[in-house]
Parts: C-alpha cells; structure tokens; sequence
C-alpha cells in the first residue's frame, strides 16, 4: 500500500514537473520572447521635456532706448510704457534711459528735415543693431510722435506719451500679431502668410493669352531681379529667396467680363466679378509647374489682358469698382495676381505692343509680397506719422517684428508638432520610431530649449535661426514616412492570428497553474476523496 | 530685290527677337508612308535657349525641365517612353529609336562627383514630372555604358564622357494618356495651337506604335563653339496601321480626328515634310499640293521631301493623301542592317539570349552590342558564343561587368565586325534566379520583361535612314547630308522570361494549417503529461458544481 502511495507520490511529481515545464516553456520564455519579437521600435524620446514645453517662458527680450532732453520727461514716458507692457507675455522690454546731450539735443532743435535728425541720430548711436529701438524727443514736430523707416521714433514731449506708448504697441511692436503667432487659431496675418520655412522660391510667370496679336515687352527676369531682388535682399536674414521668372503663352481664362460704357480714352471697360478671380488661379496652377522646387514657391502672375477685353477692372462683391491704379489680387498662402490691361494706345497700333509700366506692377508685387511674407500694414493712430515707404525696401523694425513674428511662430508651431506626436504615440502603438526620427525629435527639443534661452537674452537673431532649426526638426520628424511602417497592420487582424493559435494553448497552461502552485506550496491537490 | 528686302527685314526682326528673349522654337512634322500598309509620323518640337540664362528665367522654355536639367547638372538628357515595337526589318529606321517601355539615359556634367546619387534624384524627379514610373530606376538597373552611346551634343574635349553616363530601362513601364498630358505642358503653345494640337490621345494611342521622347542637349551656337546652346527638342512618333484608319488614303483628319489649325504663334518655322520616294511605286496624289518639293541624295540614296510652310493664320488644313491605283504587291527590300532577338531554353533552370544581326550591305559593318540583363537573370560569359564559337575572330572588343545580386545589372558590350551580306549569332546563356517572396510583381506569372539590347552602328549608306545629321536641329539638314558614316543606335525587341513563380497563397495556407495542428495535437497532449485518470468511486459527496451540472441535467430531461 505504502509503496503504491509512494508510486502515485513519484508519478504525482512527475506530472507536476510536466506541467511546469509547460509553463517554464510558454510562458516564462515564450511570452517575452514574443514580447520582444513583435515589439514596436522606439527610440526612448524625452517625454518629460515635451511636456513641460508650456511652462517654458516664451516672451522675446527686447531693448528699447527712451532719450529724452530731461529727466522728468523720461521717467513719465518709461512709466508710461513699462505699465502698458507689463502684461504682455510674448514682449518684455529692457528699457534703458538717457538724456540726449547738449551738443545733439541742439542740432536735433536745428535740423528741418525728419530725415536728417535720423542722421544725426544714427551718428551717435547704432541704429543698425537687430531688436533695438529708440525713443527720441524733438521739440520741433508737427505731430505727437513721427515714424520712419530706421529704428528711431521722435516724439515732441511729455504730451506725447499715450501716442508714443499706442505707436509702439500698435505699430513697432504689433503685440496683437505676436499674440496670434502662438495662438491656437490662426488670425488674418498668419492665415495671409506662408508657413514658416527655411526658404522659398518667388516665380514671376508672365501669363500671355494672345501672343499672335498682342506683343508684351518685358523683360521678366530681369524685372524679378531688378525689384524683388532688392526687397528680399533686406529678407536675407529670414530665408533664402530663389527668384525665377517664365511666361506662359496662350493661357487663356475665362473672366465672364461685362462690358462697361464709360467716359475713357476706351469708352468701354470691361468688368469682371471677384468671385470670378479664384478660379484663374486654378488655370495658372495646371501651367505654373509650381511643384518643380524643392521649396515653398510664392507666385506671383502678371496677366496681359488681351486688347479686344481692356482694360478688364475688377469689381467687388457690391459691384463697386475697386479703386486702385493696378488691377490686382492676391490669393493668401499662393500669392499674387496683376491683371494688366494695354491702353487704348497700345492697341490702335497695327501690331499693337504693350509696354507694362514695370516700376507699378512690381510695387504692387511687392506689396502683396509684404503681406505673404508676414509684414502686416501698420494701422493708423491719430496724432502719430508715419512716413510711407517709398522704396522697395521694407522699415528696419518691421524686419525685427518679422523676426519676432516668426520666431515665435515657429516656435510654437514645433511644439505643438512635438506635442501631438507625443499624444499621438502614446494612442497608437504601431508608431515605428527609428534613430534617425529620435535624433530629429531630439535636436528639435533642443533646439526650442535654445532658442527659449536666447529669447530672453535678447539675441533675436539667434534665437530666431534656433526656432528656425527647431521647427524644421519637428517638422522632419512629423512627416517622416518611416512612422508609418507598421501602421497598415491592425490589432485586430493581429489578434485574428494569434487567438486560434494561443486560445488552446494558453488556456490548459493556465488553468494548470493553481494545482501547479497548491503542490510547490506543499498542500494536497486532490480533496482526499477516500472515505 | 522685293524678296531680299523683305528677307533682311524678317532676319532683323528675328535677330531683334532672339536678341530680347534669347530662345526660339521650331515644329515640325516628318511623315513617310511605309508601303504597304503603314504610315510613319514623327513630331518634333525643338526649343533653343541660351545655357546660361536659361535655368531661372525662362521664355519659351520649359521651365519645369530647365530647372531640373540645371539643379542635377544634367549636360544630356534622353527620355522616351514607348509603346509597341519598331520593326526595323520591314519598316526601315526612325528618325530616333527607342526602347519598349521607358528609356533614361543622361550625361552628368564633369562637376558632378556622385553620379549615382545625383542620378536617382533625377529619377525621381522626372518621375514625377512626367507621371511615370522612373522612380523604379535604380542602382540594380542602372548601367554605364562604355562603347555604345556617345553624347549628341557638345561636350568639352578631352573629357570623360563615360564616367558620368548612366542608361536605364523600364521595359514593362506602359505608356498612356497620363504620360502625354504633362508632355504636352511642357511645350511653349501646349495643346491649344500649333502641331501640338493634332495630338490628341484618343487617336494617337490607337496606333501599331507610338513614341513621346525628350531630348535635352547642348549644341555649339557658333563654328568656334565658344558659347554653347541648350536644345530641348520633344518628340512624338507614330506608325499608323492603314487596318486601323480603314483605308490606303491618309489624310491628317482620318489620322488625328482633325486638322491642323495653322501653326504654333510662337514659332519661328513650322513645316511638314512628306517623304514621297515611295510615290514611284505607290502612286498618290497629295492634297493639298506642297509648297515645294525638296530632292536630297544623301549617301547613295535619292529622297523626295514635300514641303508645307504653315502659317499660325488659324486656318484649317487637312493634308491628305490619295492613292491612284490600287496597289500592287509589295517587294520589301529589308535595311542595311537588321536584327532580332529571342530567348531561348526550356524549363525552369538554363535559359540563353539570341540576337541575330544581319548584314545586308556589301561591306563590313562594325557595331556595339550592349546586353543588359537584370540581376535575376545571371549571364554567363563563359557561354558566349559568336557564331557558335567560343573564340571569334569577329569579336573586335569587349566589355563585360558581372552583376551582383539586388545591386547590380548584367551588362555586357561587343564591338563587333559583321562581314558583308551575313548573318551573325550571338549567342550568351543565364540562369534562372529565386526571388524572395516580395521581389515578385504584381501578377508574377505574367512573365518578367528582359530590356532590350542597344545596338550602336556607323552605317556607310544612308538607305532607309532617317536620322538627322548630328550637328542638325531640324529637317532642313537632311537635305543633301551626305557623310562618310551615318551613325545610329538601334534598340532590338525586348524580351519574356517566366521565373519559376512560387503559389504566392502558399504560406499563409501554411501557417493556418500549421497553427490548426498546434493547436489541436497540444490539448492532448498536455492532458497525457500533465493529467490523472482517477477512478471515482460511487456515492461519494457530490461537490457543488457537480450539483448544478445535475440539475442542468436534470431540467433537459
């Protein structure tokens, strides 16, 4: 009997031993194993960081000299303006005070001219220093504050303070834009401007429908080169500009233009509805071959109207005629239209030869440029001037304000993409992320942490190619097709395969495991059922 | 005098022209009928601008392909995508050949250190500008040739050519609408006027043959070629089977679905040429009459060009032409030169490439073969024969650069002597490859496309050629060219192989089957190795789930 028992205890054991050897196969090797084999890459990435993106400061330092002919006077501007800045989060201003010396305070008194006081201005301080600006009294001025295109605002005296203050919030600093840069929704300065890049390539096409009867005499490269050159030559700090010029013949469009008796040289001008317009865009699109860069590409379109449809005016959506010298529109995020219309003139001729009036048609380019590139038209305040441009190149401090715009833009805008990437691995866990992608995500978090510091300190420039370098990090590493490897692989068709084969293995191997752990443990596994 | 006055004005005009825009554009129509039943139409569209304005600021130019030319530094670039097969034996020579399928071959400018790199970004680049399948060019098929191609254009002396050469083709690429349609874009008028507008893709497509090519190359813009000028020239051609148009009797209406209305406004010269040599034998009339009709003996050979000088009045013309008689028999005088291709062996293991060349000329003709076989299919060197001999006399040179698996073509090249009026065999052996289970392409069984083999030729008669002389833009310098060689290259037919092709459902059939017996054999078996069978004695205690499943039992009852 005892040794039938003692049979039954070596079988007993045996058995137990079968069973966890089951166990030790399939699940104390098997499941890692199969962890490990079907496991998704990830390069450990620096969550923590991405997260604690909002708490990092995001207001740009920047240094503002107030020089005034008296103590009282600057101290009642500065506290002006240090109380109407205290709450910005996006500018905090280092205002620096002085007294303008004798010597300048008289020549400023002596010189008529606006333009020349900036001179003398600029002869003692420099001007010429990105994220500075200077606050300057000068008693003899017409208006409360003047404004031009260097650096420098005058103003006449204590009087002026609430314009000086209104100026420089409304117009040198535009607080308002710098606050929609990092905003969530998009205002209509960043809903005109291209996104943010490191450069973009400007095609001029020159859209000719009528080639047979109509000459158009223009030389378009050289046109480009001659005035966008010069405009975005000041843009050089920002990106880097290709210019590029072609024409586009035979390209005819439609504009469903009405025709209009009128007291002109014509008699007749044709108009044509802006809801019409959009639709030309889609035409230049199928031609333009915009797709051809490898960069962001502006167009801007010069269409020579046919002779038998000028000139061709636009009217807008109350069928007003659009009051402007230049027949034009602009499509934000695209770019420009002129529509070009010969004179009556020019088209009497036998041959007739249209010679577009270059100096207008580029400025008009040049403005829409302005406003694509993300320069917003100052608004006007009362009791302020501001001196109209009148060259192609753009206001010193609207470069700096760009700079600022743009930094904080692409700042923002990297974060977020960090963010959602972050959230998005966190939701769906076929997201491959491979060495390169995590050397792209980091250098990106890096980069924001620069260029947060470096917006303190002030170095806008600095800061601005940190963001720059941030921003398109993320932006490679958002778009990189490799995330996507395994995204194409479901989890349920994964588990379509792996529940018929694991179902009836797993579920023997487990319910084993209580009589396997009841016999480590030493107690009976069966109820002794002998009576 | 009236003439000559009126010429210096035109010249003026043009010259004040070229001086402001720098670039000109020609058209022009080549048709020939290839007796007895087809007819040949070649296009070409050939835009000159100046090299060194011409990447950012373009006139008439493309700028879509100026900029790629100059952003990958191309020197030359040939791009043609075709479909059907030339019968060089029955229909004599193209103007230009081209390969089944699609067809890239480019010079990098000396500049360029990487080739290979810079290569696979035109590629893709071209890919996607022409919506063909170009990004599929790759390094595994991709070959330098060494002996068979030589650039067109202008090239510095004493520069290596070769070295920054790279030739591609996709022979199982298949060209339609979407290929024309980018084309067309490309040209100054685009469809809406000129000879670009006859080609309308209902009509082209629904021919024995048709061809769209673009050919980049940098010609001398003077004798002393101190400056150089950058030639796009676009091609299109076309056979037209008369089975097709349902009649002898051609006109542009039957073969394009209508006329032509007038000529491209911004070209300097559109002109038709009609080749009617074989009017001697096929007599037709051509309505309506040429402008004038042009006699050219070009190496041994009389041709009779018709010319039209068409106007961008907007007028329509339709040119046709009526046959006479009915027509006779056909005695078909085969080219100097021609040749065939085809595959050899049988099963799945050894399999051999034949081409034919035959010589039909009373002198010897020297030619470079290039063979180019992908990675899968393994040529053998040690398997070539010419003639069946192992050790030919005819063999001039050779080159030979065996392939690597996944990285590198085949790719062998022969300067070859074919004596006159003879027939030479080349014969070369490969062996069949597995391929992984992804390197299959859709629809494996169909077959797998062998490129075709360049055959590169100094002909020394001009008879049933074609071609323009290589300084020539356009076809008035066909025109009495009479040379020593008249050089060509020639692409053979391509070629099927079927690969052993694996049951591509069988692995997941496997893994079913497999998982199912798992699954099944494993509960036994671990019941065997881990269970007891105890017998239950009788009116023992019942436990508490035996209790519930009695009383399941008992209810069913």
């Amino acid at each position: 009997m005892a040794k039938q028992e003692r049979k039954g205890e070596t079988e007993e054991s045996n058995r137990m031993w079968a069973s966890a050897s089951f166990v030790g196969v399939l699940i104390i090797i098997g499941l890692p194993l199969w962890w490990k084999t079907t496991e998704v890459y990830r390069v450990s990435l620096p969550f923590d960081k991405i997260s604690s993106f909002d708490t990092l400061p995001h207001a740009i330092t920047t240094e503002l000299s107030v020089l005034a002919n008296d103590d009282a006077t600057a101290t009642e501007i500065i506290g002006l303006i240090e109380h109407a800045f205290k709450d910005s989060d996006v500018i905090k201003l280092k205002i620096s005070k002085s007294i303008i010396s004798k010597q300048l305070q008289s020549t400023l008194e002596f010189v008529a001219d606006e333009a020349e006081a900036v001179e003398e201005v600029g002869v003692t301080f420099d001007l010429t220093q990105h994220n500075s600006f200077y606050v300057v009294q000068r008693k003899p001025l017409f208006q409360d504050t003047w404004l031009a295109g260097d650096r420098v605002l005058f103003f006449r005296d204590a009087k002026a303070a609430t314009t000086v203050v209104e100026t420089l919030k409304r117009v040198v600093y535009q607080t308002a834009v710098l606050e929609g840069a990092k905003s969530e929704t998009a205002d209509v300065a960043r809903q005109t401007r291209f996104p943010p890049g490191a450069g973009y390539h400007i095609v001029l096409s020159v859209v000719h429908p009528n080639p047979e009867a109509l000459d158009v005499e223009l030389d378009a490269g050289e046109a480009v080169e001659d005035y966008i050159g010069s405009f975005v030559d000041e843009l050089s700090v920002l990106h880097n500009f290709t210019l590029k010029s072609q024409w586009l013949h035979l390209l005819d469009f439609d504009f469903q233009a009405k025709e209009v008796k009128d007291t002109s040289e014509w008699g007749r001008h044709f108009s044509v509805r802006t809801e019409r317009l959009h639709l030309l865009l889609t035409r230049l699109e199928e031609r333009a071959a915009t797709h051809v860069s490898e960069l962001p590409t502006l167009n801007l379109a010069l269409y020579a109207v046919r002779c038998q449809a000028a000139p061709l005016i636009i009217y807008d959506l109350n069928d007003k005629k659009v009051s402007s010298p230049v027949q034009a529109f602009m499509s934000p995020k695209w770019g420009g239209v002129v529509l070009g219309s010969p004179s009556a003139g020019d088209c009497r001729h036998e041959r007739a030869i249209w010679r577009p009036n270059v100096r207008l048609i580029m400025g008009t380019f040049i403005s829409q440029l302005r406003k694509l590139l993300g320069i917003t038209d100052a608004e006007h305040i009362t009791g302020a001037h501001l001196e109209p441009l009148r060259s192609v190149t753009p206001r010193q401090w609207e470069i700096d304000n760009l700079l600022r715009i743009r930094t904080l833009e692409q700042l923002t805008s990297a974060e977020r993409t960090l963010q959602s990437l972050a959230q998005l691995l966190g939701e769906i866990s076929n997201i491959v992320i491979n060495d390169d992608v995590g050397a792209s995500i980091n250098s990106a978090v890096d980069s924001i942490q620069r260029a947060s510091e470096l917006m303190q300190k002030g170095d806008l420039v600095e800061a601005y190619k940190m963001s720059q370098s941030a921003f398109l990090a993320a932006e490679t590493a958002f778009m990189e097709p490799s995330l996507l490897a395994l995204l194409y692989f479901p989890d349920d068709q994964k588990y379509a395969i792996y529940i018929p084969l694991f179902l009836p293995i797993m579920f023997p191997v487990v319910l084993s495991l209580k009589n396997l752990l009841l016999w480590f443990r030493g107690k009976p596994i069966h109820k002794e059922k002998t009576d | 005098m009236e003439s000559i006055r009126k010429l210096i004005y035109y010249s003026i005009l043009i010259t004040i022209f070229q001086y402001v825009y720098c670039d000109d554009f020609k058209e022009e129509i080549f048709l020939k009928p290839l007796p007895p039943t087809h007819l040949y139409g070649y296009f070409q569209f050939v835009t000159l601008v100046d090299s060194e304005t011409s990447s950012f600021h373009s006139h008439l130019a493309p700028r879509s392909l100026t900029e790629v030319i100059s952003r990958f530094q191309v020197e030359e670039l040939h791009l043609t995508l075709t479909e059907g097969q030339w019968r060089h034996h029955q229909w004599g020579y193209p103007v230009l050949d081209a390969a089944p399928g699609a067809e890239l071959y480019a010079w990098f400018s000396p500049d360029v250190a990487d080739v290979d790199t810079q290569w696979k970004k035109l590629t893709s680049t071209l890919s996607g500008l022409f919506c063909a399948s170009l990004n599929f060019i790759d390094n595994f098929n991709t070959v330098t040739p060494q002996m068979a191609l030589w650039p067109m254009g202008a090239v510095k002396s004493g520069q290596n050519v070769t070295s920054q050469l790279r030739y591609a083709s996709l022979p199982r690429e298949i060209v339609c609408t979407e290929n024309l349609t980018p084309w067309k874009k490309l040209l100054p008028c685009e469809s809406s006027r000129g000879f670009s507008s006859l080609l309308n893709s209902r009509m082209i497509h629904n021919t024995n043959y048709h061809s769209i090519g673009v050919h980049v190359r940098k010609i001398c813009k003077s004798n002393d070629c101190s400056e150089t000028q950058l030639e796009i020239k676009q091609t299109v051609a076309l056979v037209y089977d008369y089975d097709i148009i349902n009649s002898n009797d051609w006109s542009f209406r039957k073969l394009f679905g209508q006329g032509l209305p007038g000529a491209c406004p911004l070209s300097s010269e559109s002109k038709i040429y009609i080749d009617i040599t074989s009017n001697d034998t096929h007599a037709y009339t051509l309505t309506p009459p040429p402008d004038n009709i042009i006699v050219s003996q070009r190496g041994g050979s009389d041709t009779r060009l018709a010319v039209y000088n068409i106007k961008a009045d907007g007028q329509m013309i339709n040119i046709g032409a009526k046959h006479n008689s009915k027509p006779d028999l056909p005695v078909s005088i085969p080219p100097p030169l021609h040749f065939n291709r085809y595959i050899l062996g049988y099963g799945k293991e050894f399999g051999g490439i034949v081409t034919e060349l035959t010589n039909n000329c009373w002198t010897s003709i020297n030619v470079v073969v290039l063979e180019n076989a992908p990675w899968w299919l393994p040529l053998q060197l040690s398997s070539l024969r010419v003639n069946g001999q192992a050790e030919s006399s005819l063999v001039l040179s050779q080159y030979y650069s065996p392939g690597r698996s996944r990285q590198k073509p085949y790719h062998l090249e022969l300067l070859i002597k074919l004596p006159p009026r003879s027939t030479t065999t080349v014969t070369i052996d490969f062996e069949f490859v597995f391929l992984k289970w992804q390197e299959y392409p859709p629809d494996a069984n169909h077959g797998f496309y062998v490129g075709s083999a360049l055959i590169s030729a100094n002909l020394p008669t001009a008879r049933n050629y074609t071609s323009l002389p290589i300084a020539g833009t356009t076809f008035d310098s066909v025109v009495n060219a009479s040379k020593q060689w008249y050089p060509i290259v020639f692409r053979t037919n391509g070629a099927m192989v079927s690969l052993p092709t694996p049951d591509f459902s069988m692995p997941y059939n496997v893994i079913c089957l497999a998982c199912t017996v798992v699954a099944l054999a494993f509960g036994p078996l671990h019941n065997i190795c881990t269970k007891e069978l105890v017998l239950k004695p009788l009116g023992t205690p019942v436990s508490l789930t035996q209790k519930l499943f009695n009383l399941f039992k008992k209810k069913r009852d």
